[in-house]
């Protein structure tokens, strides 16, 4: 191969590489922002509770409920950061009723562990449970 | 060249200094991209808005306790028909007792006999929540001062610290003494304090307060003070209005028309 041969095929390899480059580096930063855009109006919908299936696991939930329950009072009595987001990308609004919109049945959901396990919470002492709001 | 070693080091610092000082040169601006953090919460941002009521007590109707029976009904408010152990969020003051540090020189026969409405000021320098040892009252992030019941031990500093009686006392189970429960809110235990919360579980729905809502006569305002262009701001700047004791420095954010 002639030298100016040579030359023009290392220039149009170096461009190659560059103009690649450059496209890599200019599509990751279009994908970036247009997340970015998306978050806000993402947040700002009101969270719809999607009740075919729990936040979390039933193993996970009956282990660690109270801490959800604690969190999320913290989080939307104080913060106003109501919205929940799983793992899994759903979104729950932080209230207990989020939760008594599936477990509406407190003897058979609450009552029967925790006599069980023989802890005595105090929620229904001021929260209406669904069970007497049907009354 | 002959270099010694104290030479080096500080030919060597110079150079560092010089090639920290020209990355930053080189490196514009735009490259340390800002983080935006509020995308990643839907927290809001603490003092943005600031909920405020206007009253204007010559439309308040003279007999008319709509609002009283309306908000009382919503949040399970008891009522045990004896004025001891009575709780109250919202209620009809006479005017001297709504204003007492007003003036009452030669006033007209009207206003001796006009009843005003009251409730939890939501002062912006609240002295109720200075007064709460267990963070149980506190001022949220839109203006409104809200109870945690959970939290309340029952101490009662907070009653004694509202000038405006705003805050009432649980002396007996509320429970028994509700003839109907209100399935939206929750209702009290005996031994917590408890006070207007300006609808804050309406509010969060888009809705504006019980009492504003079932107005017949439409004597209250409600809306965002630190908006210039709200309908609040426009009627107090179009209106004379009072506070409740402004003297005392803790600005309500509940106005009254007289």
């Amino acid at each position: 191969m002639s030298k100016p041969v040579q030359t023009a095929v290392a220039c149009i390899i170096a461009i190659a590489v560059f103009t690649g480059a450059w496209l890599f580096m200019q599509s990751g930063h279009g994908a970036a922002s247009s997340a970015h855009a998306a978050m806000p109006s993402a947040a700002a919908k009101p969270a719809t509770v999607d009740s075919t299936r729990c936040i979390a696991q039933t193993e996970w939930m009956r282990a660690h409920h109270m801490q959800v329950l604690n969190q999320w009072r913290h989080d939307s009595v104080r913060e106003g950061n109501r919205t929940h987001v799983t793992r899994d990308g759903r979104r729950f609004d932080k209230s207990l009723n989020t939760c008594l919109g599936c477990h509406a049945s407190n003897p058979m959901f609450c009552f029967m562990c925790h006599q069980y396990a023989n802890v005595k919470p105090t929620c229904w002492n001021c929260h209406i449970s669904p069970m007497e709001s049907n009354k | 060249m002959n270099q010694d070693r104290r030479d080096f080091i500080r030919k060597a610092g110079i150079g560092a200094l010089a090639g920290i000082g020209a990355a930053a040169g080189l490196i514009p601006l735009f490259a340390l991209e800002k983080t935006d953090t509020s995308v990643f919460s839907d927290k809001p941002v603490p003092g943005k808005t600031r909920w405020g009521m206007l009253i204007d007590t010559r439309k308040c109707g003279e007999g008319c306790s709509e609002c009283v029976a309306r908000c009382h009904h919503d949040h399970n408010v008891p009522d045990f028909g004896k004025s001891k152990s009575e709780v109250k969020w919202i209620w009809k003051s006479g005017y001297e007792q709504a204003f007492p540090t007003a003036s009452k020189q030669f006033q007209s026969n009207d206003l001796a006999h006009r009843k005003v409405l009251t409730l939890c000021n939501h002062c912006a320098e609240p002295p109720c929540t200075r007064a709460c040892p267990t963070e149980a009252t506190f001022r949220r992030w839109d203006g409104i001062v809200s109870m945690d019941y959970h939290r309340c031990i029952g101490c009662r500093f907070c009653m004694a610290a509202c000038p405006y009686g705003s805050r009432s006392f649980n002396w007996e189970d509320p429970r028994p003494a509700l003839k109907t429960l209100s399935p939206t809110y929750p209702t009290r235990e005996r031994g917590v304090v408890e006070k207007c919360n300006f609808c804050s579980e309406r509010l969060v729905k888009g809705q504006l307060p019980a009492c504003v809502e079932s107005c017949p006569e439409k004597a209250l305002s409600f809306g965002d003070l630190n908006d210039p262009k709200s309908e609040i701001r426009m009627m107090l700047a179009s209106n004379e209005t009072m506070q409740r004791k402004p003297e005392l420095g803790t600005l309500p954010s509940v106005f009254y028309i007289i």
